[in-house]
């Protein structure tokens, strides 16, 4: 199957604590890839650092493909609505904004779980072939999760790749290959 | 520059929809102006000065048939120091330890000599080292003056009356001994009833001119003691509190708060809402963030200064102040506040990038923006090396840029200066920035 993003030997230092030991990972096409571990693992580190939102110590990612990317904590701005928050993320990434049926005030005064479908809505922003997703599945209901689990397989089932970070056993089903994360350590069959 | 509009246009939206924050950005530094203000002017106010009577003066002193009170007069002419009487023990004390400016001495036989009329007394001077030592200096100068402007009067009239014993002859006293003086007129006399001769035809002549002479020595010796006289008039001008010097300050007080503290601000809020990330991923790079936030930061100084420019104009015109708004020079302003917001917002996007969140980074910047603001007040002659620290940071080369755009008459060439050292500044402070910005990630 085609290699879509492949993270080769990277890690992630933050003065001596080591965040994430040296790593290698390749999502292919048609696969869900679930990241797993303790909290403070180094998940959401590698997550961010195959997004392009972390540098690494060393090592380096390389893909071809548009990667969308929603992290575990919702990163929005607060005093813009959510249809604000859409259109300026898709006007600096020059790709088409979307809808959404979210509320129209402040995102800062949505739900946790309004904020969490915003988060995902911008990681959709120019139909990503790639998408990295860090506990996506926090704070939303029943109905939300089930159309989001929809997304993601359509996705999936026309090629693309998804690597989520989860610590929901139920979830852990739905992926392909399953990576343990311990103390930095990554381990992926 | 795509970036840079739109995160321009988001920071603004943003602090549209932040009334309390923008309101607490114009209130404090224009709360701060105030207060320097208040402190400036209580500096210059009233230094303390020891005075230490070592003669005993006496309440009066009657010199050349007038009689002067000495605590009245000390009063009047001391208004701008205040005077604390001391021994000369507890002033040296209090001048060692800074208590007071300066201390002024009378020293014994200061009565004496003044009544004499023939020596002139002394007064001695001791000052501190320092800034108000020169203030200190000048005004003791210029209560010296003030009393000898008081007592030439006395002098004068001292002296005339030894003209006048000289012209018309009687009992004088002089140096403390008693004189019977003839005078030119009993003199003329005295020859007239002599006999005729070339030889006392010549000393009648010398008499004749001398009387003359000397009677005309009144207007002389008044202007002799005083030959230029200064004339106070009222001043119809504007206050200190409407000078292009105070709207000067207030602008660049005000634009260094808020251009410092909005960038710091804006870049750490940034930071803490995760957009940092999310932007590094190709869709803004550092070096457009931090341009964005100095952009914010010179588009919000020119409107608060323009609204500052325009406030003072306003009551300047109203209230019909000689000299009026230079209005032309608005432009000039202009430029001025967009060179030094960007400046402080290059140096607040820095402070932002380096705090570790929105709150830490306000604080960061208040307690960078004092002591900028207060280096930049230091005035060069008092202490030179605060003036060049100070022109490493963009306040000192604002205040100079307005105070020269609203009063020189020809402002371009300061101006210009200060415009490269501000644009400088800019650039310096905005790629530390940017460097402070990529090491987060």
């Amino acid at each position: 199957m085609t290699t879509l993003l492949a993270a080769l030997g990277v890690s992630r230092r933050y003065g001596a604590r080591t965040a994430l030991e040296p790593c290698e990972l390749e999502l292919r096409a048609f696969e869900a890839v679930a990241l797993v571990g303790p909290n403070g693992a180094g998940k959401s580190t590698l997550l961010s650092i195959l997004a392009g939102a972390l540098d690494p110590t060393s090592g380096r990612v390389e893909t071809a493909e548009r990667v969308g990317w929603a992290p575990q904590r919702p990163a929005l701005y607060g005093k813009l609505t959510p249809r604000e928050n859409v259109q300026l993320f898709a006007r600096l990434d020059s790709v088409p904004s979307i809808s959404t049926d979210l509320p129209d005030r402040p995102a800062a005064q949505l739900s946790v779980g309004q904020r969490q479908r915003l988060n995902l809505t911008l990681a959709f922003l120019g139909s990503p072939r790639v998408l990295l997703l860090d506990e996506p599945t926090a704070s939303l209901d029943s109905e939300r999760r089930e159309e989001l689990w929809a997304r993601i397989d359509e996705l999936k089932a026309r090629g693309g790749a998804i690597c989520f970070v989860t610590q929901n056993v139920d979830e852990v089903e739905r992926a392909d290959r399953v990576g343990l994360i311990e103390e930095g350590r990554l381990r992926l069959p | 520059m795509r970036s840079i509009s739109l995160l321009l246009g988001k920071d603004l939206r943003v602090l549209r929809r932040s009334p309390l924050l923008l309101g607490v950005l114009l209130a404090y530094p224009l709360v701060i102006a105030g207060l320097v203000g208040l402190v400036a002017s209580y500096a210059s106010a009233k230094p303390r000065v020891a005075l230490v009577d070592e003669d005993t003066l006496p309440g009066q002193i009657r010199l050349g048939g007038r009689t002067f009170h000495v605590e009245r007069t000390i009063d009047r002419v001391a208004e701008e120091v205040t005077l604390v009487r001391l021994d000369g023990e507890e002033a040296e004390r209090q001048l060692r330890s800074g208590r007071i400016v300066a201390l002024l001495r009378v020293p014994r036989g200061f009565v004496a000599d003044l009544r004499s009329m023939a020596r002139s007394p002394r007064l001695e001077l001791e000052t501190t080292r320092g800034g108000l030592s020169v203030r200190v200096t000048q005004q003791v100068q210029a209560l010296v003056y003030q009393l000898n402007r008081q007592l030439e009067d006395a002098y004068v009239e001292a002296n005339l009356e030894y003209i006048r014993l000289l012209i018309e002859g009687g009992r004088g006293r002089f140096l403390g001994q008693d004189f019977d003086v003839l005078g030119l007129e009993r003199a003329e006399a005295l020859l007239e009833a002599l006999p005729r001769g070339p030889r006392l035809d010549r000393l009648r002549e010398f008499v004749r001119i001398a009387s003359a002479a000397l009677a005309e020595t009144d207007d002389a010796l008044r202007a002799t003691a005083n030959p230029i006289e200064l004339v106070e008039t009222d001043d119809e001008g504007r206050t200190w509190v409407l000078s292009a010097q105070a709207q000067s300050y207030a602008l660049a007080l005000t634009i260094s708060f808020l251009a410092l503290l909005l960038a710091a601000a804006a870049l750490a809020a940034e930071r803490d809402e995760g957009v940092l990330a999310r932007l590094r991923r190709g869709l803004a790079g550092a070096g457009e963030l931090v341009t964005a936030k100095a952009a914010l930061a010179a588009a919000a100084a020119v409107v608060v200064g323009l609204g500052i420019v325009l406030a003072f104009g306003a009551i300047i015109e109203l209230g019909d102040v000689e000299g009026g708004q230079p209005w032309s020079r608005v432009p000039l302003l202009v430029v001025g506040l967009a060179l030094a917001g960007g400046a402080f917002g290059g140096l607040g996007a820095l402070l932002g990038a380096l705090a570790r969140d929105a709150r830490t980074a306000s604080l960061v910047a208040i307690l960078a923006a004092l002591p900028i603001v207060f280096l930049g007040l230091v005035p060069r002659e008092v202490a030179p090396a605060a003036a060049y620290v100070s022109d490493a940071f963009p306040f000192a080369h604002a205040l100079r840029f307005f105070t020269s755009a609203l009063f020189d008459l020809e402002p371009l060439g300061t101006a210009a200066r200060e415009a490269a050292w501000l644009a400088g500044l800019t650039l310096l402070s905005c790629a530390a920035a940017r460097a402070a910005v990529r090491r987060l990630s």
